[in-house]
This record gives C-alpha cells, structure tokens and sequence, in this order.
C-alpha cells in the first residue's frame, strides 16, 4: 500500500516538475518575441499560440502534482480542527463522490474533444491532419494542446487514487502518512527554521537571518 | 422545483461544501457536472451525449487558452525568482540611510522597501516573513515601538496585491472580463495613495509621538556613497517594475509579453546579484507550477460551475432580488464590501475573487457601478482582511519569525491605525472615483 502510494506520488511529481519547465520556455519564446519586434522589427508568427499552449500545458500536468503537495486550495476553518479519522472519512466520501466522478467526465468529454480537433484536416484531405491555431497564418498546431486535457485529467484520476489510498492508511492507523515534500513557500520555510531554532537555543543571534536560508535544501525528498 | 430554485439550491450546497474542507476546485468541478447533468438533461438523448460534456470541456478549454491568465504563470515565477534574489537587506539598509534625514527613517525605509518588494513579489507571507526576519528586529533594536513597527511591515507587505503588477488584479480582470490594462491603470492611483497616506501616518506618528522612533544615530556617508548604494539595490529592482508597468500601460506589450519580460529582468537581476543558483532556479519553477496550477484549477471549477448557474437561471434570480430591495448604489456598496471583508475570514483572496465575486458582478451594472471601480474597493477591502483577526495572515506571520516576547496582540495593535488608513482610503476613492478610473479613461482616449 505505501508502495503505491510512494509510485504514484513519484509519477505525479515528475510529471508535473518535467512540465514545470514550460514557464522557461515561455519566458525567454515571448522575451525573444519582444525583442525581435522592437529590436529587429521582424515579429514571430509563432509567439502568441506558443505563450498560451505552454501555459495551458503548465498547469493543467502541474495538477496532480499540485495535489501530491496538497497544494489545491481548501476552506479548512472547520476541517482542521477534526480528528484525523474524521478528516480521512470525509476526504474519502468526497474522493468517491466528487473527485473521480468530475475528472472521469472530464478524461470522457476530452477524449471525444481531442479526437474531433485531430480529425481535422485543415491541409486537404491529403495535408497531415490536426487543428491549427487561427490566431496566425503559420498554422500552429493546437490539437496537442486539446490533447493535453485528457491526459491531465486521467493524471489527476491516478494522483486521486493514492489520496485515497492515504485516506485509507489514515482511516487505519488514526495518522495521516506524511506527505513527500520538497520545495516550499519561502515563508513556510522561514518559519519552520524559526521554529527549529527556538527549540535548540534561545540565543537571539542564533537564529536565522535570509542569509543563513542560502543553505536550505531544495530537493530533500 | 423550478430551474432558478435549485440554482440556488446549488449555491447554497456549495458554501456547505466549502466547509468540508475538501478542496474546492474538484467540488465545484463536480457540482458543475451533477447539476448541469440535470440541467441539460433531455430523455430523447442517450445520457453520454448529455451537453455538460460539451459544457466542461469547453469551459476548460476556455481556462486552457485563455490570453488573459497566460500572464499569471509568468508574473508568479517573475516573483519567486525576484524573492530569491537576495534582494531585500540591500534595499532595505540602503533606504535606511537615504532616509535619515526624515522623521522615524528607518520606518519609513521598511514601508518603502515593503511596498517595492511587495510589488514586485506580489507575495504577502514572503513579504512580510523575510521583512519580519530583518527589518523587525533591526526596528525594534534601535528602540522602536513594537507596535509601530510591526503595524509598519504588516501594513507594507499586504500593498502588493493593490500596487500593480499585481496577481490579484489579473485574476480579478479575468473574472470580470476587463482588461488587464485598465484594472492596472485603475489601481495605480489608489496603490500610490494608500502607500502615500502610510507614510504620511508613519512621519507624521513620529513627529507627534517622538518617542516611538528615536532618531537614526549620524553616521558620516558621503553623499556620493549614498547614491551609490541607492543605484545598486534601489534603481534595478525599482526600474525593473516600472519597465514592466510602463510596457503594459503604453501598450508596447500585452501584459503577458511585459511579465514574460520581466521574468527574464528578473532573472538577470537574480544573476547579477550572484543569487541565481541551480537550486533557487529550480525552486521557483516548481513553485509556480504549484500556485498556477492551483490558481487555474479553480478558474476550470468556477467557470463550469458559474455556466450552469447562470444556465438554472440562479444569476437572474439574485439580479431580480437585489434589484427588488431598491438599495441605493451606496447601501449595496457598502453592503457588497462588508460581504467580501467577512468572506476574507475564512477564505483566502484567490477563492474570494474567483467563486464569490462573480456573485456581485452581475449586480453592478443595475446600481451604475464601474467593475474596474469595484474591483480596486475589492483589492483595498482584502487588505484588511489579511491583517484582522482571526484570520490575519499578515499578522500570523510576523508573529511566527519575530523574537518570543512579540504577543500577537501587539502585532493587531499596531495594525489597527492601518485598517482605519484603508477604510479613509475607500471613502476618499467613493467620493473621488477619478482617483481610480481617471487613467483608464485618459489611456482609452490617447488610443
């Protein structure tokens, strides 16, 4: 059990950090676009389509990342003061009800959606097949982009087995199993050091500064 | 049950389901396809061909390729890397010490580098920790008040989501279905001013009240030196920003090529400053996958939710309701902001502005209401909800890194004076709405 758990929360992360790279390509593809407008007068006809495919792209397989890392937002005013059990129950239910129901539809609508925008043949029944962006007159293809949505979907499907899977193993053990963790917000980070420190020494001029979080491991899995 | 009845009670399962505490993005999602289903449900169609399929995967798709959010990947990583920087003890030092002639200086210089770093950043915990860990201490070691002070960077650190560029106005501009452009043009006034009456509070409690900020100690830097200082930490960051603000508001760039823009600045700034290593790099790209997947996963769920509610005819329902009260525009206003100020108790910013304020929306244009004037009232209110108990994030953070004999309610003491800035600064801007819609119109005419 904790070793599909462990498989899933791997295949989820590197998924999502193998895709996180997009933002790269978006920053210096549109930096490029700016500048050969400017400087070189000379746009690109690829810019546009390029900046909102990559962004799709981004956060729709950053998702079940995202979720590995409890990162999706929560009002949890309430939830958090319940027992853990309670927590799992619910999580579980709603799991059940909610979560898997909604992305099923959403692999099975965009199945159908993606197969409909390869079928396309904007070239002639002889050209390769595949939707092109209208935004420009290169004809960027965008049925990858459509194709992306089930994909993603079908991600979080598997990711939201192994939170039921820890729903389980908390239902079981009365504990949640601890979350893989590996970059956080800096102010997350900061804090914990804070705490760390006060616990070891109550010198004041022990604890740490912005400079001493230069150290901090980014990867520690 | 008629249509619009359980549109409502659509809406009211879900403020219950918020409550689960699961999140929300997939409740929405999933309330969306189970009431469209009903919805759209005709018994001469085989129930997979039922239209909610249609509906969620165009509404996704809608989220996919949208023009406008493509900024907020790009605008998050811009921050993490700016936030990674090494940027803030420069800046903060260097200020202190071009201020020395004024009132409480080194106050002032924690408001200054609060609001810049805020701006550029658009992260309030960041802000606020990282200020807490080094201006708080150096404050309250040269004997300023604790209350002061912590009010000073609480107060600083919540400016970046009213100062543009900041994040909560793309999503708010995406939301209501305004430009980019002029929700920026609109806050840029109201940013500045409410920055502007801090400080004036600050100075002016100084003056008044000497004994809450001793003087800074005379130091002998050379003039030369000073500027030095300011044109290595200030200037890059300052001109960094204003580059970005100034492409999109004289229309050089959409707002998605000035934060592509600005990534690279920042980035290049990360590197001059030796802070760009491998691992921080490598940080800030995960970061912003995380926070824009989690930003636009419930964009998909609000939207798909938002469209079988307005289909149910729940929209037209709350419209006809409203409008039935006959409130003055003022009453509603007043009304509409007391709503979202209590919402910011248990909810954060991004689910206020993405499922609760498209609830008002509609309603703005019966009582004669600007959306870009709502909005930066909005972007105002959710200051004070981040430094207001129980839920004040700001508060809680400072707290959390600043030395043991801080109590909390010092912290809320000292941003107390803040809230009653941010309140004057809605009734000036209710009363002088050109304050906010002055530039957007001028930049409209010029085009």
């Amino acid at each position: 059990m904790y070793q599909f758990l462990y498989f899933m929360n791997s295949l989820s992360t590197w998924v999502g950090k193998a895709f996180a790279w997009c933002i790269i390509v978006m920053t210096f593809g549109t930096t490029y676009e700016v500048i050969a407008r400017y400087v070189f007068d000379a746009p690109t006809g690829w810019a546009f389509d390029m900046s909102y495919i990559m962004y799709g792209t981004l956060f729709m397989m950053g998702g079940a990342y995202t979720l590995c890392r409890d990162g999706h937002v929560r009002g949890d005013v309430i939830y958090r003061l319940w027992p853990p059990r309670g927590q799992a129950w619910i999580e579980l239910v709603l799991y059940f009800v909610f979560f898997l129901p909604g992305m099923a539809a959403l692999v099975y609508a965009g199945m159908d959606y993606a197969a409909e925008s390869w079928s396309y043949q904007p070239y002639g029944p002889r050209g390769p097949s595949g939707e092109v962006s209208i935004f420009s007159p290169i004809g960027v293809p965008v049925s990858p982009l459509k194709t992306v949505l089930p994909v993603a979907a079908f991600l979080m499907i598997l990711q939201g087995t192994a939170e039921v899977t820890r729903c389980i193993i908390c239902i079981r053990t009365g504990a949640w199993p601890q979350r893989m963790h590996d970059v956080e917000e800096l102010q997350d980070v900061l804090l914990k050091e804070r705490e760390r420190a006060l616990e070891h020494s109550l010198h004041l001029d022990e604890l740490p500064t912005p400079e001493t979080t230069d150290q901090r491991k980014g990867e520690g899995q | 049950m008629t249509d619009p009845q359980v549109a409502l009670l659509m809406l009211g399962l879900l403020l219950l389901l918020i409550l689960l505490g699961f999140p929300i993005a997939f409740t929405l999602i999933a309330m969306g396809v189970g009431f469209g289903f009903y919805a759209y449900y005709r018994p001469a169609v085989d129930w997979w061909d039922n239209s909610v399929f249609d509906l969620l995967v165009n509404q996704t798709y809608s989220v996919m390729s949208s023009d406008i959010l493509t900024a907020i990947p790009l605008f998050l990583f811009m921050g993490y890397i700016v936030e990674r920087a090494n940027i803030v003890d420069r800046l903060f030092f260097t200020l202190n010490i071009a201020a020395r002639g004024m009132p409480a200086p080194m106050a002032v210089a924690a408001l200054l580098t609060c609001a810049l770093f805020a701006t550029a950043v658009g992260i309030i915990g960041a802000v606020v920790t990282l200020m807490g860990l080094l201006a708080f201490p150096a404050l309250l070691k040269a004997g300023y008040d604790t209350k002061f002070a912590s009010g000073v960077i609480c107060a600083g650190g919540c400016l970046g989501i009213l100062i543009p560029p900041s994040i909560m106005l793309i999503v708010y501009a995406a939301t209501a279905g305004v430009s980019i452009v002029q929700a920026y043009a609109a806050a840029m006034f109201p940013g500045i001013m409410l920055a502007g009456m801090y400080m004036l509070f600050v100075m002016g409690r100084a003056l008044i009240n000497p004994s809450l900020a001793p003087k800074a100690p005379s130091e002998d830097t050379s003039t030369g030196q000073i500027l030095w200082m300011v044109a290595t930490s200030f200037l890059p960051l300052a001109v960094l920003i204003a580059s970005v603000l100034g492409a999109i508001l004289f229309g050089l760039a959409t707002p998605t090529e000035a934060a592509a823009v600005g990534s690279f600045g920042g980035l290049v700034l990360a590197a001059a400053y030796r802070a760009l290593t491998w691992e921080r790099l490598k940080e800030s790209v995960y970061l912003t996958v995380r926070t824009s997947a989690m930003v636009c996963w419930l964009f998909v769920g609000s939207w798909v939710f938002s469209s079988v509610f307005s289909y149910l005819g729940g929209e037209g329902l709350i419209k006809e309701f409203v409008v039935g009260l006959e409130l003055s525009p003022l009453t509603f206003l007043i009304i509409a902001q007391i709503i979202i100020f209590l919402l910011g108790w248990p909810l954060e910013w991004s689910e206020i502005i993405i499922i609760f304020v498209p609830i008002f929306l509609p309603l703005l244009e019966p009582f004669g209401i600007d959306p870009l004037f709502f909005g930066v009232l909005v972007a105002l209110n959710l200051q004070t909800s981040f430094m207001t108990p129980p839920m004040a994030m700001a508060a809680y953070y400072l707290k959390g890194v600043s030395p043991p004999h801080v109590q909390l309610m010092d912290i809320f003491k000292g941003c107390f004076p803040f809230l009653g800035i941010v309140i004057f600064a809605m009734v000036i801007l209710y009363n002088f709405p050109g304050v906010a819609l002055w530039l957007p119109d001028y930049i409209y005419s010029v085009r």
